[in-house]
């Protein structure tokens, strides 16, 4: 077995999952669940090796069929897609481990076997959309994710549901169409589909066909725009997330849309490179952009009654720090930047996880209804206390490294107004989160006869929870180690 | 002739802990005879060579690292003795205060010989630095002599509260943070302690846990996290343009930043400001001090609000005065940038003065009424601050002020918090105008009452006296050397010293001389740990002000050899200072004589129970846009068809700012926003992204043609 | 001289063209079915727009004739691609339809308006 094929083991493996998950139908479900941790473990071991060897040795490449680029699709293993499918598998796996306990809740018996099969063909896709070199296999993957997380978010048989998930894939097709249009574009100006081949030949597009690239430009910014949830077009984000099981909605936010803010980044600096960024003046939409995101996404949180919805919220301002580290087109600030996918998956998987652990047993959603609940579940509201300082940045957090860096990223580009805006946003989070940690610890007066004991919980539910809350302190006081391979992940683009 | 009733004892530690003072004590004798050179005990110390092996070896820099690190095992030791058994649980913190204390008065002669530092290199992709010199020193010492004692005084007085475990748990967490912050020798790990004292303390606000203590509690965490963000953006700035956040000289660089570094300061100002009690961010003082249990108030307004001054002080003589090599003298330029910052604090430290001490005179609650004079003292040391800066290379004289004020305020208001404690704890009132009489029943606590008013007024033989005439000294220099409209504040400064004596002349006369009906028949005349730590500081008070060249000596002159003054400066007006001037004692005398006379006014018209309108109030003002806008949002976004009858937009009319503050109102404006945008941008998905798609495709093709 | 150039990009025009009438009837209609129509009209457009790529001016279909040598053949590729995507639309358009269905048998209308009524009427009974 070749270290080459390693990447397409790894797909093969997710697939191969899928497919006999429904095989073992007869069989006690234990089983299934077993098998699914062998592969995602397997696949985790492979992806960090894979980021050990590109990190130390050089790229791979992997040509399917061995016809050449030009006609063929090409995978690549950079430190960029090592580094970030291997950040997924260990998110996948820790949420993984959370589902197996009894979390898959408003789920029915029989639809359990076929959430793992959306699960997993998920995963595939998304390792896809990272490897792949090619702009229209991108497509191809980008559907097969889309259709699946709108499915793993519909799977709940209530009435809600329907109109969230028709909204959703409503605004996705939307998406994924002006994406196959910008690629339409782009293909006729190079005539070319593959990455590498297309990043030789832009200039002299962009010097003869000036209008195609543009308009390409465009197209792709709104339509990866829509699936990740930047502000005008986070429309589908809240409701997606009011109506699907908490599993689903760690998957969807924590996971899901950085990676189409990923393939935005591929797009943006391996296709269309500096160059022409510079001169279309992205950066400014882009930060434009990123700045009403920050803002308003925490303006809309405070309002929010429901909690899954106001996580909703905070995603779609936190993606908009994320857009900032982009927008601003410089080393530091992609840095900036994937440090902040980085921690903001860790402390968004902490955040629904621990809310879904206390939806599942207290069957409440409302914020004002979290009194006492720091007694009864002290783990639970212990994990999210701490995902919420990070959130705020407050110091021993991983939130707060990512904020110090895109301060100082920000202050690269002399954008100094977007400090004071990441400052501002910064004090808006403190009130939408605050408010519900001094509800959980201190005020239980309301519930006093609810304080018989601490709520037991099966030990697969609390394992990844407190794994979580130490990871992220972990991440937030020695953050050199992670910050080796972004680097090394952020030249791999910008080079 | 007083009859002294038979003593009962009512606290089974009163005679431990009376050894632990004793012992103190005698810490502190040891420290006097080491300064005094008594017995030769100083140069037997030094010269041995235990000593100096110790000085050289490298293990003594972790000793920073093990006085943070104590009061958090004291803290866990006394989490694990919970409720189970009492004794065990405050044993283990008292003692937890005294280790602490012990290995900080022994730390002395170290530190005069070598600034301890320990470097983190890895940690937070920037790398820390734990750091000890002469000036963090002082405010150490004081704070573990304070926090001692006022761990004893806790011991009997939480006896009165509930859930003492955890109010001590996270009272050993917020010590460790203060020290951690003081021991900082850069600005991002002081910027992580004050974080973390933040919300500890937080804690220890919340204590009583009813409505008010919610609201104060709020208000209080809101703008700690506020001045925590203000100091991150100045952290982000300095990073950005300097490189090195830690405290070594920076003004060659910052002033090629132009009115960059002026920003800078004036965000640290206001972020450590915000702690500090300056006005206009005090706002949080008086909420937060009458709602907290008596110790937590004690060290809130004795230990805590220092370190906000202590930040601004490290923050301003570290990056922007000179390095001691590198300056000329008065005139040289590179003092031009602390001289413009240093006069703006004059003039808020004078406006803090004047506010705290006129909102002091108008409060009856005892509580209330401390803290007000807390914002006013605050004022005194931030005064000195800027005087300190403005005077650049003479501005020795307001930096001794300001650092001497620190010292003796810590000492006398925790005495006049543990004071009004004690009166609680045996009245159950705080009300000053239902008190009365006191005197006969609480003789002692009247004693060490008379000791601290008359150090906080400024008495001669007693501390104030000291640091307030260096400060007075201080701002007549500037008045002299630089511009002559600092006599204004001059007036000023005696005008609010008078303020003082009124204010505590008023309340010696309602709490304790007056006669009432209430005969307090309940009170018992005991002796328990309460007095024992009341009697210490009120010895120590008394000691410094009979002797003030000591503290001079001991800590503030090695503090100024280490800064860019000028030697001839401190050598000659400093080190010999004698405060017993004539001149200064006639000014005492005028003081005090001003103070009667407020006082005999003041009750004759009536003048103490003004109330501002409403309206004046600094909150009030300084957000009133915001409050004109909010008021009429439904009208704005609604047009006619606003539901205003809705039970919680009513809540944004209300015209009282006290019931509904600004955050409150901020949620509901952004509820009344959510619920007429949500829906109609949800509703509009298409249109959003065919506007936005046409927008930004004529928009890049305007760009490229 | 224009009138050349519209016969020339007659593909490109009607393949624009038909993407713009699938946004407006996304955009204006409220019906759900309608809608998902308008997604289908919008997702031929650009299938068209790409098919209409690889056609060669003067080019002959892309099947090898082993008598005649150097021809110029039509481009095989966007074809393909377009075949991929092809069954994703359909597949989109499944899934669609039946959440469709779901709503019909919950709500009784399939409307957006009327949806979004009946939606904020339970919204605020709770």
């Amino acid at each position: 077995m070749n270290i080459e094929q390693l990447p397409i083991i790894n797909l093969l493996l997710f697939l191969l999952m899928a497919l006999v998950i429904p095989l073992l139908k007869r069989k006690p479900f234990k089983i299934t669940l077993i098998l699914g941790f062998i592969v995602l473990g397997l696949v985790l071991i492979s992806s960090s090796y894979l980021l050990w060897h590109v990190n130390n040795k050089g790229v791979i490449h992997y040509t399917f069929g061995g016809h050449e680029a030009r006609f063929g699709i090409e995978f690549i293993v950079d430190p960029f897609s090592a580094l970030f499918t291997t950040i997924i598998a260990g998110l996948a796996a820790i949420i993984y481990i959370y589902s197996s306990g009894d979390a898959t809740e408003g789920i029915e018996k029989t639809e359990y076997g076929r959430y793992y099969v959306l699960l997993f063909i998920l995963l595939m896709s998304m390792f896809g959309i990272l490897y792949t070199n090619d702009l229209f296999n991108t497509y191809v993957f980008i559907e097969i994710l889309s259709i699946t997380t709108c499915a793993i978010i519909s799977i709940k048989r209530k009435k809600d549901t329907y109109t969230s998930a028709f909204r959703y894939v409503m605004m996705n097709e939307l998406g994924s169409l002006s994406y196959l249009f910008g690629v339409a574009l782009i293909y006729m100006a190079t005539g070319f589909t593959n990455i590498t081949l297309i990043s030789e030949s832009i200039q002299n597009a962009f010097v003869s066909y000036p209008v195609n690239i543009v308009v390409a430009l465009g197209f792709m910014i709104i339509g990866l725009g829509i699936k990740a949830a930047i502000f005008p077009f986070h429309i589908w984000l809240p409701d997606a997330h009011s109506a699907a099981p908490s599993t689903s909605s760690a998957i969807l936010s924590a996971i899901v849309i950085k990676v189409y803010i990923l393939v935005l980044v591929k797009v943006l600096f391996r296709v269309f490179k500096l160059d022409i960024l510079n001169e279309m003046n992205i950066s400014t939409i882009l930060l434009v952009l990123a700045g009403v995101a920050m803002i308003m996404g925490s303006v809309f949180a405070i309002a929010q009654k429901d909690v899954k919805r106001m996580l909703g919220y905070s995603s779609v301002a936190q993606m908009g720090y994320i857009l900032l580290g982009i927008g601003l087109l410089s080393f530091e600030g992609l840095r900036a930047a994937f440090f902040h996918i980085l921690s903001h998956g860790l402390m968004k998987t902490a955040l629904f996880l621990s809310v879904g652990e206390i939806i599942f047993y207290k069957k409440t959603r409302k914020v004002n209804d979290f009194d006492g609940m720091g007694f009864i579940m002290p783990v639970a509201m212990g994990v999210f206390s701490i995902a919420a300082l990070g959130m705020i940045g407050i110091p021993l957090t991983s939130g707060f490294i990512s904020k110090l860096n895109l301060g100082v990223a920000v202050l690269d580009q002399n954008q100094i107004i977007f400090l004071v805006i990441l400052i501002l946003s910064s004090l808006l989070n403190v009130i939408y989160y605050l408010p519900i940690i001094i509800l959980a610890f201190l005020k239980n007066e309301k519930y006093r006869y609810r304080l018989k004991s601490i709520e037991p919980t099966p030990r697969t539910m609390i394992a990844p929870l407190v794994l979580l809350g130490v990871l992220i302190v972990v991440v937030g006081l020695f953050p050199n180690q992670i910050m080796v391979f972004i680097e090394a992940a952020v030249n791999s683009l910008l080079s | 002739m007083l009859k002294f009733p038979k003593m009962k004892i009512f606290d089974s530690m009163v005679k431990s802990n009376s050894y632990l003072v004793g012992l103190s004590m005698f810490l502190l004798l040891y420290f006097i005879a080491f300064v005094g050179n008594w017995f030769g005990i100083n140069q037997a110390i030094v010269e041995s060579s235990g000593f100096l092996n110790l000085l050289a070896s490298s293990w003594v820099d972790y000793l920073i690292v093990i006085i943070i690190l104590i009061p958090i095992v004291g803290a866990i030791i006394e989490l694990k003795y919970g409720e189970k058994s009492v004794k065990h649980r405050d044993k283990s913190v008292i003692y937890m205060g005294f280790l602490t204390l012990v290995i900080i008065v022994l730390m002395y002669p170290i530190i005069l010989n070598k600034t301890l530092s320990i470097e983190i290199p890895q940690v937070f992709s920037i790398g820390l630095t734990l750091r000890i010199d002469m000036l963090g020193y002082s405010v150490l010492l004081l704070s573990a002599f304070i926090w001692f004692f006022v761990m004893i005084y806790a011991h009997e007085y939480m006896t009165h509260e509930k859930k003492t475990t955890r109010f001590l748990f996270f009272l050993g967490l917020t010590y460790s943070s203060v020290i951690g912050a003081i021991c900082s020798g850069d600005l991002l790990m002081m910027f992580i302690f004050f974080e973390i004292m933040t919300i500890t303390s937080y804690m220890l606000v919340i204590h009583g846990q009813n409505e008010q203590s919610y609201k104060a509690g709020y208000n209080y965490i809101i703008m700690g996290l506020i001045g925590g963000f203000l100091i991150l953006t100045a952290i982000i700035l300095l990073y950005f343009n300097i490189g090195d956040l830690r405290f070594a000289s920076a003004i060659a660089k910052l002033n090629t930043l132009g009115n960059l570094k002026y920003w800078i300061m004036g965000l640290l100002v206001f972020g450590f400001g915000i702690k500090a009690g300056m006005a206009p961010v005090h706002v949080w003082l008086p909420r937060a001090h009458p709602v907290a249990p008596t110790p937590a108030s004690a060290l809130l307004s004795g230990v805590m609000i220092k370190i906000g001054a202590f930040g601004i002080i490290r923050v301003a003589t570290s990056y922007y005065f000179p390095s001691q090599d590198s300056v000329a003298g008065i005139n040289d330029p590179l003092w031009q940038a602390a001289t413009n910052i240093g006069a703006i604090i004059i003039w808020a430290g004078i406006i803090t003065m004047a506010l705290g001490v006129f909102l002091a005179l108008q409060q009856a609650n005892i509580k209330k009424m401390l803290a007000y004079h807390s914002i006013s003292q605050m004022g005194y040391i931030i005064t000195g601050v800027g005087v300190a800066l403005y005077l650049g290379y003479e501005g020795a004289m307001g930096f001794t002020g300001a650092m001497y004020h620190i010292i003796n305020h810590a000492l006398f208001k925790s005495l006049l918090f543990m004071i009004a404690g004690v009166i609680y704890y045996h009245t159950k009132e705080l009300d000053m105008y239902k008190l009365g009489g006191l005197w006969k029943k609480l003789p002692f606590t009247t004693i060490t009452f008379l000791i601290a008013a008359l150090g906080i007024s400024g008495i001669p033989l007693l501390n104030g006296y000291i640091s307030k005439t260096i400060l007075h000294h201080g701002i007549v220099e500037a008045t002299e050397l630089e511009h002559p409209i600092f006599f204004y504040a001059e007036i000023i400064f005696i005008v609010v010293s008078a303020g003082t004596v009124c204010s505590f002349i008023k309340m010696f006369y309602y709490v304790f001389l007056r006669k009432t009906d209430n005969e307090y028949k309940t009170m018992v005349f005991d002796y328990s740990s309460l007095d024992i730590a009341m009697w210490s500081m009120a010895i120590i008070i008394v000691l410094i002000g009979l002797s003030p060249n000591f503290i001079l000596k001991s800590l503030i002159l090695p503090i100024l050899n280490t800064t860019t003054y000028d030697p001839y400066f401190v050598e000659h007006h400093i080190a010999h200072m004698n405060v017993f001037a004539g001149k200064d004692l006639l000014m005492t005398l005028g003081i005090v004589g001003l103070g009667f006379v407020i006082f005999i006014l003041g009750k004759k018209f009536n003048l103490f129970h003004l109330h501002l309108p409403k309206w004046l109030s600094i909150e009030y003002l300084f957000f009133l846009p915001a409050y004109i806008i909010m008021r009429n949002i439904c009208r704005l976004m609604y047009g006619d068809r606003c539901p205003m009858d809705k039970d919680d937009f009513s809540k944004l009319t209300e015209k009282d700012v006290e019931k509904i503050g600004f955050i409150d109102r901020f949620i509901v404006t952004t509820n009344v926003f959510n619920r007429r945008y949500e829906q109609s941008i949800i509703r509009s998905d298409a249109i959003i992204y065919t506007s936005f798609l046409t927008f930004l495709i004529i928009l890049m093709l305007i760009t490229k043609l | 001289m224009w009138l050349d150039k519209i016969v020339e990009n007659i593909n490109y025009i009607g393949a624009i063209a038909l993407f713009v009438i699938g946004l407006r009837i996304v955009v204006t209609h409220s019906n759900l079915i309608k809608r998902i129509m308008g997604i289908n009209i919008m997702g031929t457009g650009v299938f068209l727009f790409f098919v209409a790529i690889g056609n060669v001016t003067g080019g002959v279909p892309p099947i090898i004739n082993p008598n005649v040598d150097d021809q110029l053949f039509i481009n095989p590729i966007p074809s393909v691609l377009i075949l991929t995507g092809i069954v994703v639309v359909v597949s989109i358009t499944v899934y669609s339809l039946s959440l469709v269905v779901r709503i019909y048998e919950n709500y009784k209308t399939i409307d957006q308006k009327e949806l979004s009524r009946l939606i904020s009427e339970e919204n605020d009974e709770h």
